[in-house]
């Protein structure tokens, strides 16, 4: 059996790249796709304290997340979609419209 | 009985008639003068029939009231004061509507003319058939609003225009103190109940305040060092509002530059409404004045002041107009001098007062639509320019100088043979002597009989001045219009018998007002001594008579025989002449020193501290939030990586935070 802690590193790993994706790049579409690398990480985590403890909680947790990153991503794309529509360009910084 | 049920339409029907005459008044001939005339008339015949029903029985006061807010209320209060005030109001003013439909009849403004006279009437019959003290300032405050706009009707003149609002700033000083005056009043009766008013009790109806005469004396405080009844400060702060609507001095500056109004409108502020305000609100509150110690006394030496300082400067004013003006104010003087009185002769001295306000009324307004007259016919009215009028204006002649005989007082004392100036007048003057002879002040008495003399004396001035004599310039004139003439027929009619028909009854049926009260003991709070007309000596009662023909005798050997050369006395460098012809430099006063000076220049002083202080902690402080809220709106970068590492050094924070916590604890 495969120990835990080979789990939460490969987790911890998924997750720093995740991280850094998102905040080092520009382009959007990337900057989603690291998000789902973010959480997919969480879901290692929980899928493998899930099956460490026979409790099945972690699983369904898991299953929530997904769906949850799967309407996450439409959201976003949607609104990649209409800011290249708009400006031809995804490059997130130069959309600082969020401030005021 | 269906009369007194009808008492509330004697100031609504004018009032109605205000907005009637400003909404349609164009498109009916005339202005629309025919709305307020029938109005008042109805108001008139209201007032004369609720009249002749308390002089049958003066028990049987109107009193009508609804409730307002808990503790004060909306009323009318019909007793013999208010009733001689009512019928002599709406009488005048209807001869005045009248006669204005000829006087104004070439005026493109008529309908804001008789809107606006309308309003005025109303106002001050509101004023008048008030039971409470608040519904009579808010009527009083109309009473002033209309005659601002009255004064400056025609408001493109900038005289007008300045006059007006002299009088109304003028006579603010005076509203404020009256409603200083109210408020300490209102005050002081809670104070009276604890705090708690009783179930009905209507805190500033007049029964109320009377029957509260007794505690409120009681309640003193110390001012400067004096120890002053808090019923003294209140009628002093009443005769003050009573100062500026009655033109006493030093608050009669507004009286004669009202004089930019169309003649009409003097005649209606000067006989019968506005200044009337002042001297009824202190007949109205006579038992609290009476109640107070020494109110009455300055009353006095107010009136008395008022009636010789005015005088004097009647006697070298050249517009016809203006010579008036300062009568009015001289003769308000005498019916203030009149309530001052009261200090000796007790209740009577609203009898006194109101009956030379209702003889004056008939003959000031006399007077004035007689000037009115020939103004209309002559187009000027510097005195300087006319002489020889009476020839080619006959009714007028005849009836201006019935009201000047009025006036100035001819008569045979001792009976009731007399034109009704000189049986209102002489009342007055025999009482200051009576106030002489027990107080051993003779200042009122000397002040009233120099008056008299100088009265006849600048009213024959006028009359010999513009009636008789040649024409000094080429004026040309004809007699006015019988819608004119009229009024002033019966309005000289009434100046000439008026004091004789009714001297007997009058003084009667007005004492009726105070009959339930209990004058000695009042007096007695207020600590006067009160004494009763005793055998003057004969001089006494002659005096008024012999002053009043030197001085006519005076006119006419100096206007119209012209053995005394005035133009050597009237010259710039007589200082006399100079100092009376400058009105005492009052104007100089109160406009350069107390409002340039004193006002203007501490407005600019406080308007630097303002700029100073007061700008720089405003502004300061709203620099400090822009800044503050400036940097931190720097924090929004609006870029997505800066807000993701904003979360992931929190959630770094967090971590470090918790395994702190779990860590000491």
């Amino acid at each position: 059996m495969i120990p835990l802690n080979w789990y939460l590193g490969l987790s911890a790993i998924v997750f720093s790249i995740g991280l850094y994706g998102l905040m080092s790049h520009k382009n959007g579409i990337r900057m989603l796709m690291c998000v789902e690398l973010m959480l997919n990480s969480a879901n290692i985590n929980l899928v493998a304290f899930s099956s460490y403890n026979n409790d099945m909680t972690g699983q369904v947790f898991a299953l929530f997340s997904i769906a949850i990153a799967a309407a996450e991503a439409a959201v976003g794309f949607a609104i990649l979609m209409s800011i290249y529509r708009m400006r031809d360009m995804i490059n997130v910084d130069k959309l600082n419209i969020l401030r005021w | 009985m269906a009369m007194e049920n009808l008492a509330f339409l004697i100031p609504l029907l004018p009032a109605l008639a205000f907005v009637l005459t400003f909404f349609l008044g164009k498109k009916l001939p005339s202005g629309g003068a025919i709305i307020p005339i029938v109005a008042i008339a109805i108001s008139c015949i209201i007032s004369l029939a609720i009249t002749m029903g308390l002089l049958q029985n003066p028990e049987h006061v109107v009193t009508q009231s609804v409730h307002w807010f808990a503790i004060l209320n909306l009323g009318i209060l019909i007793d013999p004061l208010a009733a001689v005030m009512l019928s002599m109001v709406t009488f005048v003013s209807l001869l005045i509507h009248i006669y204005a439909v000829g006087y104004m009849a070439h005026d493109p403004a008529k309908p804001r003319y008789f809107a606006e006279t309308a309003l005025f009437t109303a106002a001050m019959l509101g004023l008048i058939l008030s039971d409470n003290i608040l519904q009579l300032f808010i009527c009083w405050e109309l009473v002033g609003l209309s005659s601002y706009l009255l004064i400056g009707f025609w408001f493109h003149k900038p005289g007008a225009a300045a006059a007006a609002k002299k009088a109304f700033l003028t006579t603010r000083i005076g509203d404020v103190m009256f409603l200083a005056g109210i408020v300490l009043l209102f005050s002081d009766i809670f104070t009276v109940y604890n705090g708690v008013l009783p179930e009905g009790v209507y805190v500033l109806q007049f029964s109320e305040m009377f029957h509260l005469i007794p505690e409120l004396v009681a309640i003193n405080s110390t001012i400067l060092g004096m120890e002053v009844s808090h019923l003294t400060l209140v009628t002093l702060l009443f005769f003050g509002g009573a100062v500026g609507k009655s033109g006493q001095f030093p608050l009669h500056v507004w009286l004669p530059d009202a004089m930019e109004g169309p003649t009409t409108v003097s005649a209606l502020i000067h006989a019968a409404t506005m200044v009337t305000a002042g001297v009824y609100l202190v007949a109205r509150t006579f038992p609290m004045f009476l109640a107070a110690p020494d109110s009455l006394i300055i009353v006095a030496i107010v009136g008395a002041f008022t009636a010789l300082f005015a005088a004097t400067m009647g006697i070298v004013m050249n517009d016809l107009k203006r010579v008036l003006a300062y009568s009015t104010v001289s003769q308000l003087g005498y019916m203030v001098l009149g309530l001052g009185l009261g200090a000796v002769v007790g209740a009577e001295a609203v009898g006194i007062s109101m009956f030379h306000l209702i003889n004056h009324a008939f003959f000031k307004a006399l007077l004035f639509l007689c000037a009115g007259s020939v103004i209309h016919a002559v187009g000027t009215h510097d005195m300087r320019q006319l002489g020889g009028v009476g020839k080619v204006m006959p009714i007028t002649f005849a009836t201006m100088t019935a009201a000047a005989l009025a006036l100035a007082g001819f008569g045979i004392p001792g009976t009731s043979l007399g034109f009704s100036g000189f049986l209102s007048k002489d009342p007055i003057i025999e009482s200051a002597y009576l106030y002489a002879t027990e107080t051993g002040s003779w200042m009122p008495y000397l002040f009233a009989i120099t008056a008299a003399f100088l009265t006849s004396l600048y009213i024959f001035r006028l009359i010999f001045m513009t009636f008789t004599g040649e024409a000094r310039t080429d004026y040309g004139g004809h007699e006015s219009p019988s819608s004119m003439t009229v009024p002033l027929a019966i309005l000289a009619v009434l100046a000439v018998i008026f004091g004789a028909l009714t001297r007997t009854s009058f003084y009667h049926f007005i004492e009726e007002t105070f009959v339930h009260m209990d004058i000695e003991a009042l007096a007695e709070l207020g600590g006067y001594h009160l004494a009763h007309h005793g055998h003057e000596p004969l001089l006494v009662l002659w005096m008024p008579l012999i002053v009043a023909v030197a001085g006519l005798v005076i006119a006419y050997l100096i206007y119209n025989r012209r053995v005394v050369d005035m133009s050597s006395i009237v010259s710039r460098n007589n200082p006399v002449y100079k100092l009376l012809y400058n009105r005492y430099y009052q104007h100089q006063i109160f406009v350069e020193f107390f409002s340039v000076k004193i006002i203007y220049e501490g407005l600019a002083l406080a308007g630097y501290y303002s700029d100073k202080m007061l700008d720089w902690l405003v502004n300061g402080t709203s620099y400090v939030l822009i800044e503050a809220g400036d940097s931190l709106r720097k924090f929004q970068t609006g870029v997505i990586q800066h807000y993701a590492a904003a979360v992931v050094a929190g959630v770094g924070l967090l971590v470090v935070l918790i395994k702190l916590v779990m860590e000491v604890f």
